[in-house]
């Protein structure tokens, strides 16, 4: 399969502008401030079924329609680059070696909203990735990609690095504008919806990486030929980072639909040791785990993960081999979520540590009867009452990983110690 | 205005755009549970306490933030929202100790209302309760208790978009968060104690009530405010004939939601006074008691011939008290200067929200009742300047409330008769010839007219100890023994002669003004 | 003594402040530079930020205390952050952890007293696929091993 989104990165400076010019890097801007109206490059975005590659698979041309044209106020494009999904690593890749390709993307997409101010978001650990980027500004500002009347087209565009500081939440978007208003992480309430109270209380866009940087593609070699690619309902080529108890861990590039049983066997070597699998989270540490008897037939798309009970996600796929304590790994991700959970609403503040508690109980030997179904009622009392989706990312691994190894949960907690783990 | 018409529970609401549901629904008469939600300040949908559920949404809606709309069916009580509603209460009383025996917040808690009416299910946390910072002093009027917080922000709100002030914040993530002060700072602005108001838990209480009577006992009577002339609506409340606190009555007219720390602790030093329980009269080596007989007959042979005369009465007089005052001296000496004392000081930005500049509540219906010739402080000069003979004063402390302390003191001295009326026997009461037990403000009934011309009704909430007597009886005694009697001496009766004789207040009753006022003109 | 910004981190400051199209944007960039200059943001340094911005101390103090890179204490010259979410989990996290533990003779959220290292667990640094990693300061150190992190430690001075 032709390469699009990994089509740079093995190139020796693949984060420089001339390589990134020499392989047609900026040909698709030109374009779209020379020939296409605005509203003509939603046309095209929309063409080719481009969704949000962030984890919530929104279409990328119907958010950006969703801005309305006549507003008085400035609008902001934001580029989405706190990837912090546990599992996820794909971002990182694309923002320390094709950097020039997240900015071009990101200027599109300004472009298509008539946005002078743009943003790139980046989670503040990743400093190596931040100077990368930020000496691509520098290099794109200088050939005239930036600032001031863009290659001869009168639009002005600004692109501001902006460095987070330490919380998975800034990556829920209307966390991430709270935090670049200079505030705490706390996602918004919402309606209002960014598209039109977005940054500074303006319409907003806010795209993540991989979404952006699919545009120059999409727009240089047009959409008819990205959509002729995955399946119906989910376009395109999509990045899945893989990690765990894999031969080859790693991002790769995936024409959406591939079937996922070849995937991790074939492509990612399958898991090592001689071991056998005993499940795989899809889509970052947030989605539903799956056990190894429930990949079989699932496509790498939106629909049939799905279909299959979890998700697509940020397509970070995180594989367990037979030697893992699922107590334990429920546990792992309990804690994370409860150590980012923002604390603004109740359900969420209140609902992950009690989960965290629990899991670290069973698997402390103080596990009760009661407890697997106590965690399954808690995680439904947060589902869909929170204020933003985090509380559905806690929530969701957390009641799949006891439905999917109840008896594990039930050994642990009959026994007072991992059974797993004992056995080796 | 845009109507927009809507069904809550099934019954058909009229609203304007742009209302939420919360709003619609409390226009209709329904409850909707919240904890955050404030009318006054913005919305933080944090407490998820309102989730709600909508025809053709899939999620439950929280009633806060989202706004009705045409044809909308909102279910307030459906089984989906009555177990969401218990599910919140549940996580909100996980980390919560279960301390309210000892907790000042008992009887006026929301957790505790709410408990009883949504959850009401034994505890299925078995896991060690979060531990925080306890008892802690944010303030001169607020202290914390962090284990009771539920974090919706309200007091933090508040702070940051009334008073604009913004002392607390919250701190740390997770469930650690916490509301918090800067180290180092203090929460002293002059609204605080209106979070102890605003949090729905045993968060936030107030130092000075704590702890002094379980709130179920307390009497409340919805009353004016006695500090300033805003007029904000209160209501005082009282245990054993004894006030425990002031609490804003909500008037939008007026004060909103609030009223300022000064106003609310205002009380103590109109109420804390040793009471003077029979008249008093100047006899060689001092005041002595006297009966009412005595008193009020020197009062009214000596002033009439002791001119000229200068009469001061208290802004804290009501109107009615106001009327008859101003009858009795015009009567006695036509004359007669009269002023309602009146003094300005400076205010701070953030004073200025809701107090006025001076500590008269009355002082605007005391001149509409004629109690004014040119101003106080004229008539303080002249006073100084030994240009009157006599004086009457009411309610009034001018010895302590006037910076020219001493040369008052010199001036009283010279006066051939002076008649003090008060509760106490203040320093200008001890230079008197004649003085008057009355009542203070949470003893009497009677109509204030705020600054803006608001007139509003002041009620009692306590009884007067034995002995003393209301202004307006005194008044009307007096005005008897000058020829005018006064047939019926209840402040209604009296608010209707004013309905009749000042043209302001033409046509007014008490059950017109009712419980938020009437605005005359201004 | 008054905690203020050198000329050269006064330059830095308005150099931030003027690339953003409100001020109040520059918050995070700022205390970044603060944590910089002063070495961690103790409360006359958040003061000192709340006043250079035109905002409230609160203000600053709750999104200081919100972010997990802005530290209100001093910390040790070496940051040793291991990741210890569940993909690093899988790859043996834990044990470079116990490893460095007893290495440096500290526990997870201590400081060595020579003030050199100070060990933390931290959550995902979207480095899964190296894993066990860890962040010292500004850089990432993947696909550790006991003897990788012996090499690490001794490197750093």
């Amino acid at each position: 399969m032709e390469k699009l989104l990994l089509r740079n990165i093995e190139a020796p400076n693949s984060h420089t502008l001339e390589l990134y010019r020499s392989r047609g890097g900026y040909r698709a801007l030109g374009k779209v401030v020379r020939e296409l109206s605005p509203e003509q490059l939603i046309g095209e975005v929309k063409a080719s079924g481009l969704r949000g590659r962030g984890g919530a698979g929104f279409p990328t041309g119907m958010k950006w329609g969703f801005v309305p044209k006549d507003s008085p106020k400035p609008k902001y494009v934001v580029c989405n680059a706190d990837e912090s999904e546990p599992g996820t690593f794909k971002d990182r890749l694309l923002i320390e070696k094709d950097p020039h390709a997240i900015i071009e993307g990101t200027i599109i997409a300004a472009y298509s909203i008539g946005s002078h101010t743009a943003f790139i978001y980046i989670r503040g650990e990743l400093v190596y990735g931040a100077n990368v980027l930020q000496r691509a500004i520098e290099e794109a500002y200088r050939a005239g990609y930036l600032g001031k009347n863009i290659l001869g087209s009168g639009y002005d565009l600004d692109l501001i690095l902006h460095r987070g500081a330490g919380a998975y939440i800034c990556g829920e978007e209307t966390g991430l504008l709270s935090s670049l208003e200079g505030g705490r992480g706390w996602p918004k309430v919402k309606p209002p919806f960014p598209a039109t109270h977005g940054l500074f209380g303006c319409p907003t866009v806010v795209n993540n990486v991989e979404t952006l940087a699919a545009l120059p593609w999409i727009i240089d070699q047009g959409p008819a030929k990205y959509a002729a690619l995955g399946t119906e309902k989910s376009k395109g080529t999509k990045l899945f980072s893989v990690s765990g108890h894999i031969r080859r861990p790693g991002v790769y590039e995936v024409e959406m639909g591939y079937p996922f049983r070849q995937f991790l066997e074939q492509d990612c070597g399958g898991v090592p040791n001689g071991r056998k699998l005993k499940g795989v989270i899809p889509g970052g540490a947030s989605m539903p785990v799956l056990r190894a008897d429930e990949i079989e037939g699932v496509r790498m798309d939106y629909e049939s993960f799905q279909a299959a009970g979890t998700m697509l996600g940020s397509g970070g796929v995180i594989v367990m081999d037979d030697t893992t304590c699922m107590v334990k790994a429920a546990w792992n991700i309990a804690r994370f979520f409860a150590h980012e959970s923002c604390g603004q609403c109740s359900p969420c503040r209140e609902g992950c540590h009690w989960m965290e508690k629990i899991f670290s109980r069973i698997e402390n030997g103080q596990g009760r009867k009661e407890d697997p179904d106590l965690v399954l009622s808690i995680s439904g009392n947060i589902q869909g009452n929170t204020i933003c989706p985090f509380g559905d990312a806690a929530a969701w691994p957390a009641a799949a990983f006891i439905k999917k190894y109840r008896a594990e949960f039930e050994a642990h907690i009959a026994q007072q110690r991992c059974a797993v783990l004992a056995s080796e | 205005m845009d109507a927009v018409k809507l069904t809550i529970d099934g019954k058909e609401v009229t609203t304007t755009k742009g209302t939420t549901v919360i709003q619609a629904a409390a226009e209709a008469g329904i409850t909707i549970p919240h904890y955050c939600y404030h009318p006054k300040l913005t919305i933080a949908g944090n407490c998820r306490m309102c989730l709600v559920e909508i025809e053709k949404m899939p999620k439950l809606q929280i009633a806060c933030n989202t706004q009705a709309s045409e044809g909308m069916a909102v279910e307030t009580q459906s089984p989906k929202v009555l177990a969401a509603r218990k599910a919140v209460m549940e996580f909100l009383l996980i980390n919560h100790p279960l301390d309210c025996p000892i907790c000042d917040q008992a009887g006026e808690c929301w957790l505790q209302d709410y408990y009883m009416q949504h959850d009401l299910q034994a505890s299925r946390f078995a896991e060690g309760k979060q531990h925080e910072r306890k008892r802690e002093v944010f303030g001169p009027h607020v202290v914390f208790d962090g284990e009771r917080c539920i974090k919706c922000t309200r007091c933090v709100r508040f702070l940051q978009e009334v008073t604009r002030t913004d002392e607390l914040t919250v701190v740390d993530r997770g469930d650690h968060s916490t509301i918090a002060l800067f180290p180092g700072t203090v929460l002293d602005n002059p609204l605080s104690a209106n979070i102890n108001d605003i949090c729905p838990v045993g968060a936030l209480t107030d130092r000075d009530f704590r702890f002094r009577v379980r709130v179920w006992y307390l009497q409340k009577t919805p009353s004016i405010c006695p500090g300033c002339s805003t007029g904000c609506n209160i209501s005082v409340e009282s245990y054993q004939n004894r006030i425990a606190r002031f609490k804003p009555r909500i008037n939008e007219e007026v004060n909103s939601h609030w009223i300022c720390d000064e106003g609310r602790y205002c009380f103590y030093a109109l109420t804390d006074v040793e009471r003077i329980t029979a008249p008093l009269i100047r006899q060689e080596g001092g005041l002595v008691p006297t009966d009412w007989k005595t008193a009020l007959g020197a009062v009214i042979s000596v002033l009439s011939g002791a001119q000229p005369v200068c009469g001061v009465l208290s802004g804290r007089n009501t109107n009615e008290e106001a009327f008859l005052f101003a009858k009795l001296l015009r009567r006695l000496s036509p004359q007669a200067r009269l002023e309602v004392y009146y003094r300005e000081r400076k205010l701070t930005e953030v004073e200025k929200i809701l107090k006025s500049p001076d500590r008269s509540p009355n002082f605007r219906g005391a001149r509409d009742m004629g109690v004014s010739d040119d101003g106080f402080e004229p008539l303080l000069s002249d006073l100084l300047d030994g240009k009157f003979r006599s004086a009457y004063f009411v309610g009034e402390d001018l010895l302590r409330e006037v910076a020219q302390g001493e040369k008052v003191r010199q001036a009283l001295k010279k006066l051939s008769f002076l008649v003090v009326q008060d509760t106490h026997l203040s320093e200008t009461a001890k230079l008197a010839h004649v003085v008057l037990p009355a009542v203070n403000f949470a003893e009497k009934e009677g109509t204030y007219t705020n600054r803006k011309g608001r007139i509003q009704r002041l009620r009692p909430a306590l009884v007067p100890p034995a002995g003393a007597r209301q202004d307006l009886e005194i008044f009307s005694l007096l005005l008897a023994r000058v020829g005018e009697p006064i047939r019926r001496a209840t402040p209604g009766e009296i608010f209707l002669e004013i309905a009749r004789e000042v043209p302001r207040y033409r046509g007014l009753t008490y059950e017109s003004i009712g419980n938020l006022g009437v605005q005359i003109e201004s | 003594m008054a905690v203020e910004f050198s000329p050269e981190a006064r330059k830095r400051f308005a150099a931030i402040v003027g690339g953003y199209p409100k001020k109040e944007a520059a918050l995070l960039p700022v205390l970044f530079l603060a944590q910089e200059e002063f070495g961690y943001l103790s409360g006359e340094a958040i003061d000192y930020v709340a006043k250079i911005m035109g905002i409230s101390a609160a203000r600053v103090y709750s999104v200081v205390t919100f972010y997990t890179m802005l530290n209100m204490k001093p910390i040790g010259r070496h940051h040793i952050q291991v990741c210890r979410t569940l993909p690093c989990a899988l790859s043996g996290a834990e044990k470079i952890t116990a490893f460095i533990k007893a290495k440096l003779g500290i526990d997870v959220g201590q400081t060595t007293p020579d003030g050199k290292f100070t060990l933390s667990e931290v959550e995902c640094l979207a480095s899964c696929g190296t894993g066990p990693m860890m962040q010292v300061n500004d850089a990432y150190y993947e696909n550790l091993t006991e003897e990788r992190v012996v090499e690490i430690l001794r490197v750093l001075k």
